[in-house]
């Protein structure tokens, strides 16, 4: 059931002031937050529609580029420097969610989304990232879920942040206009703040820079069917000189920066999830071998 | 003259006998040397102008004047008791016009609809009728429903170890099975795993009811109208002429839309209670939770066979999923009916779960039964050294192995040829490799029934426009019988089938007519609509002999004309028509029965070429060869958009199609279509489509069904192709990438 | 709240609750029916619309975000609209029809802004809407003759 204000600021901080309300969401393509709504996940008093702010920028930055955050996934998609420049971000792009998805949905959307797992999104279950007691997952059906045990063992989905990852992308927030690692936008949720992000209330992100432009990147994934689907693994790699970088989604809670020696380091597998060990190490082979030099 | 006859029909492999009014038929048969004019010709939709334009009024479309909008709840438990609910604090929300809780609708078909002890999750146990949506939520959370869960059961096992039968058991013995098998000189054993197939027509289950002082009407998204109208008959307990049902546009049902459903009854109770009209459409989610689905079964296989292949007996067990709701599904029926073979002893059990009521999807048992029993049979093949294709030569019948029956007509054998020839067949082993993509060839062959038969009704007018108007007590799903009706009504009338109006799905408009199953429709109604254009055109013919004083012997219609054989007269129809002023020619048809003591089914062999990623574990299905024997065609444009529809549902059984059920919960994960994992364009395959059937020369018109044949095969050709390219069998479908990748370590 | 829009080169006021989606307004409000809604979760493309140009799911589209903008749905008229429907008629697209007004739409964006579309774009472009029916053959050829007939 969707009940909630609907506010479209021009201004940052007139933004971060709504979003600092009691149940405020920001909302980019508002692809995640209406079907979270429509569940009762978090749900919201007021929406904070950051698309009137002029964040939807893709320029040149220094020896990189700066991406803003309602940034649509198509348009990013279909941006020449982006293909040219940054491989791996354009296939991410172009690979994620389905075609009308990628022209709603934002990048800062996409690297806030929450997790797809089946039991974080029923209706009727309130699992324990959703702050109940139960990861249903555990005990229940987790064919698709990671590789990692914890206390929710769901998986990101953002293909965008694991092409980010890779390239070692900073992102800047509302609040810290400087910029924070990529990596640090998320945190492990535990028994306290159940949240995968670290923002503070009302902070939302501005935009994300790519500091340079490397010598070779790709994207990997794997999904359920040739369209329209989310990542069952998605793995990106980007080489700058003689340093690799890669960096997975699928396999873990939080987009994880991977050991181009040793990719399923600290990724056991769970009962169900085996087979996942054998994707992410085909995948992380495949995506190394195109960007080795 | 009518008279009433007693006749037998089989309806997806499930025998009736029933008493039809039909006329005496004169119209004469199509002679087997002439090309019957537009029939057989390639023909553009009659629908396509409503359906391109957004036009075309379905079900959830309705808006009536002072129209309310219904919401149901739902239980969220595997199986519980409601011990309260506050109907009343529902009542109290303005804006709020109906609510009903149990004990307040009448059942639907004699089963309960909403429930106090909701035996699975998503069982409706109340409904809202409201002005706007925003109050109906809001009364839905005023309800305040509280649940004492109870225990429950949604794993096979455990029903089986129960015996909580939903169905009683089907046993079927010929012959000696035991002693047969313990002769054989080749025994092959094997096990498989169905899935549960969620149905997901793009229009959802929906219902709008008008209950008036005067009767009630029902716009429902329906494949039977009649059989709606005869469901709120029983559950309201009116007379049928006070019900009208209307389905003028259908977004799909492929078996899960039969009569009203509970949801028409609800519509149709709140809008009594509201003396409103009310709309309700269901969630994607209630959709996939409460409608229906094919049956998730497991099947075990003992084949005993000669080392020539040649089958000698089949022990065979089907345990099946269907939930709180259903029928035994003919799951067996492959085993029994597809080849030659002595010797059976099949056991089909129908287990009750605590899950959501299964329902017919598009050859419903058959389909799965064929993916298990043509992996089976495959891998006899192998055991025997055989070409599977010549295993399945060799195993050929010519009579029906359960009656003994003779076949109206069968092209299997031909099916065979044909498909192995445009596959490349022989070659197949040179698509094999051990590189990251492996590629396969399987072949499964197809047998289903689809023969139509009476009752079906067909009325024509023509006035002095010289447009025809073809009623029919039917309604379109979307699969073209409306286009086809057309196509059979031109050629009597010699006219375009684009200037016949068709008008169906209205019980007040025609008699009767079969509900759209069974891949029965078109060969039910095709010779109803032909025999009344031949008494239009009769009594055309006989005014134009007036009006140009030659004998009506003499004339002809085609192309629009009036024509004498000699050549001499050449007139529109539409100066024969013209003098009619204000009135109509009329003519009115019926279908005869098919002739007793035969089988009637259709037959085909389907060809599917894979390539395996042994890296992402995703499968493509490259192409498919669909070689099928239905008979007559009458549009092959439509015939071909049919076999590649069930093409591809079959391809979603096969590689990415499965409902999810949480063990702890017994609550289904992926009722929504993120999760559910139906075809995209990107899935679709390069498709050859041949018919290999003359019109079979027992049948009205030589027609028979389509709706089903296409789906059956694709599974199991699909599931020996990935075998053969990989050299291993996985044993549950769907084939997802997780499945490979397990299968592969 | 108060949501001015332009559709189909119409122009509405429509006053509908903040969270109410585009869909809604469009079918219930302006009676605009031939937008589908057959998930309602942004799974299926059967609601898809175009908003200042761009193919969108109007059942997760606030209205009250598209204060200002132009929406073109099924109903609308044009050329390559009429291209595409004869095209989808001659190959035989669609056969419930339920998911055709969404089709269109998807195939009217890609259309105008890549006039001549690759194979491989015209299946990335409408992989985003489901067809149950499994038209998609007929679909996919339609989209290609309809920009044919754009070359012509």
């Amino acid at each position: 059931m969707r009940t909630f204000a609907y506010a479209r600021p021009a201004a940052v901080e007139e933004a971060a002031a709504a979003l600092s309300q009691p149940a405020a969401r920001a909302m980019g393509g508002g692809t995640d937050l209406l079907t979270q709504q429509d569940r009762g996940i978090l749900p919201a008093e007021s929406v904070v529609d950051l698309r009137g702010l002029g964040l939807d920028a893709i320029a040149p930055e220094r020896e990189g580029i700066r991406i803003g955050a309602t940034v649509r996934l198509a348009d990013l998609g279909r941006n020449q420097a982006v293909r040219e420049r940054f491989a791996v971000l354009h296939q991410a792009a172009s690979a994620a969610a389905s075609p009308q998805l990628r022209e709603m949905g934002t990048v800062g959307g996409n690297l806030c989304q929450q997790v797809r797992c089946w039991y974080f999104r029923h209706p009727d279950l309130t699992c324990w990232l959703r702050g109940g007691d139960t990861c249903y997952a555990q005990v229940g059906d987790h064919r698709k879920h990671g590789l990692e045990p914890g206390d929710c063992i769901s998986v990101a989905p953002s293909d965008l942040a694991a092409a980010l990852l890779a390239l070692d992308a900073t992102v800047e927030t509302s609040s810290r206009p400087q910029g924070i690692p990529l990596a640090d936008l998320y945190r492990k949720a535990s028994d306290e703040n159940r949240s995968t992000l670290a923002l503070a209330p009302g902070e939302f992100v501005t935009a994300v820079v790519v500091p340079r432009v490397p010598d070779a990147s790709a994207y990997e994934r794997a999904g359920e069917r040739h369209a329209w689907s989310f990542a069952l693994a998605g793995v990106a790699a980007a080489r700058f000189g003689d340093q690799l970088r890669l960096a997975a989604i699928g396999v873990s809670n939080l987009p994880r920066l991977l050991d181009p020696a040793d990719p399923l380091a600290g990724l056991p597998g769970l009962e169900q999830t085996a087979w996942k060990r054998r994707l992410l190490s085909g995948l992380a082979g495949q995506a190394l071998s195109r960007v080795s030099g | 003259m009518a008279r009433l006859i007693k006749t037998e029909a089989v309806v997806e492999g499930r025998t009736e006998v029933r008493w039809t009014l039909v006329e005496e038929d004169s119209t004469p048969e199509w002679p087997a040397d002439q090309p019957p004019g537009v029939v057989g010709e390639p023909t553009t939709r009659l629908t396509a102008g409503a359906r391109l334009s957004g036009s075309a009024r379905y079900t959830s479309d309705m808006q009536l004047p002072r129209q309310l909008e219904a919401t149901v709840l739902r239980s969220p438990h595997a199986n519980a008791r409601l011990t309260s609910i506050s109907l009343d604090a529902a009542r109290a929300v303005p804006g709020v016009r109906a609510v009903i809780g149990p004990g307040d609708c009448p059942p639907f078909d004699g089963e309960t609809v909403l429930h106090s002890e909701p035996p699975y999750g998503g069982a409706a146990v109340a409904a809202i009728a409201a002005e706007t949506r925003e109050a109906a939520d809001e009364a839905m959370a005023a309800l305040d429903p509280q649940w004492e869960p109870l225990g429950f059961v949604v794993d096979l096992d455990q029903s089986l170890e129960n015996q909580t039968f939903q169905d009683d058991p089907v046993e079927y013995e010929r012959g000696d099975a035991e002693a047969a098998l313990a002769a054989a000189e080749l025994t092959v054993t094997s096990d498989y795993l169905a899935p549960a197939q969620l149905h997901n027509s793009m229009e959802p289950h929906c219902a709008v009811a008008d209950w008036r002082p005067d009767g009630l009407t029902l716009w429902s998204s329906t494949q039977g109208i009649y059989q709606a109208r005869s469901q709120l008959c029983g559950s309201f307990g009116l007379d049928q002429e006070h019900v009208r049902v209307i389905c003028h546009f259908m977004g799909g049902g492929f078996g899960s839309k039969f009569g009203c459903g509970p949801e028409g009854v609800i519509a149709a109770e709140l809008s009594r209670r509201a003396s409103r009209p009310v709309r309700l459409v269901l969630s994607r989610r209630d959709e996939n939770l409460s409608t229906g689905y094919r049956t998730p079964a497991r099947f075990s296989f003992t084949i005993g066979a000669g080392r020539d292949g040649r089958l000698r007996a089949v022990e065979a067990s089907a345990v099946m999923g269907l939930g709180t709701g259903g029928w035994a599904y003919p799951v067996l029926e492959p085993v029994k009916s597809l080849y030659a073979c002595e010797h059976q002893h099949l056991m089909t059990l129908p287990m009750r779960l605590n899950l959501g009521p299964a329902a017919a999807f598009r050859a419903p048992g058959v389909m799965e039964g064929t993916w298990a029993f043509e992996q089976a049979l495959d891998e006899l093949a192998e055991a025997a050294g055989l070409d599977p294709l010549e295993l399945r030569r060799r195993n050929h019948t010519d009579v029906d192995p359960s009656t003994g029956r003779p076949y109206t007509s069968k092209r299997l054998l031909e099916s065979y040829d044909l498909a192995a020839e445009l596959a490349g067949w022989d070659t197949r082993d040179e698509l094999r490799s051990d590189g990251r993509v492996r590629r396969g060839m399987g072949c499964a062959s197809q047998y289903w029934w689809g023969g139509g038969g009476p009752p079906a009704y067909a009325d024509v007018r023509i006035g002095s426009d010289a447009k025809p108007v073809l009623t029919v007590g039917m309604q379109d799903l979307g699969t073209g019988v409306t286009t086809a009706c057309a196509v059979v009504l031109a050629e009597r009338l010699g006219i375009p089938p684009d200037q016949v109006k068709v008008r169906t799905g209205d019980t007040d408009l025609a008699g009767h007519g079969p509900f759209s199953g069974g891949s029965m429709t078109l060969a039910s109604v095709a010779p109803a609509v032909r025999s009344a254009g031949h008494h239009v055109r009769t009594q055309l013919l006989e005014l134009a002999a007036d009006m140009f004083e030659i004998a009506a012997s003499d004339l002809e219609l085609t192309e629009g004309e009036v024509r004498s054989t000699d050549g001499t007269l050449r007139r529109p129809i539409h100066d024969v028509t013209e003098k009619l002023g204000n009135a109509w020619v009329t003519g009115s048809g019926s279908r005869a029965p098919n002739p007793d003591g035969m089988a009637v089914n259709t037959f085909g062999c389907q060809i599917a070429q894979v390539a395996v990623d042994t890296l992402t574990g995703l499968i493509t299905v490259e192409r498919v060869v669909a070689v099928h024997d239905i008979g007559r065609v009458i549009n092959p444009m439509g015939a071909r958009s049919q076999v590649l529809g069930g093409i591809l549902q079959g391809i979603g059984f096969a590689l990415s199609e499965e409902r999810v059920v949480d063990p702890t919960t017994g609550t289904v994960v992926n009722a929504g279509l993120e999760d559910y994992k139906i075809p995209t364009l990107a899935d679709l395959p390069e498709v050859e489509c041949r018919f290999v059937g003359e019109p079979d020369p027992e049948l009205a018109l030589g027609i028979k069904g389509l709706g089903e044949p296409p789906i059956i095969p694709t599974p199991g050709a699909i599931g020996n192709a990935v075998a053969h390219a990989l050299g291993l069998r996985l044993r549950e479908a769907p084939y997802t990438p997780r499945r490979v990748l397990e299968a592969l370590q | 709240m108060q949501v001015e829009l332009e559709v189909n080169g119409n122009r509405y006021r429509v006053d509908a609750p903040a969270a109410e989606p585009l869909s809604a307004v469009l079918r219930d409000r302006l009676q605009l029916t031939g937008t589908k809604v057959a998930c309602g979760e942004g799974t299926c493309g059967s609601c898809t619309v175009l908003v200042d140009d761009r193919p969108v799911l109007s059942c997760l589209t606030l209205a009250a975000a598209c204060d200002g903008a132009a929406v073109r749905t099924i109903e609308a008229e044009g050329d390559l609209l009429d291209r595409l429907r004869r095209a989808f008629t001659e190959e035989d697209g669609f056969q419930c029809g339920f998911c055709t007004p969404g089709q269109l739409m998807s195939a009217l964006a890609l259309l105008e802004r890549t006039p001549h579309p690759s194979a491989d774009e015209i299946v990335t472009a409408m992989s985003g809407n489901l067809c149950r029916c499994g038209a998609y053959e007929g679909i996919a050829l339609a989209v290609a003759r309809a920009a044919e007939d754009v070359r012509a």
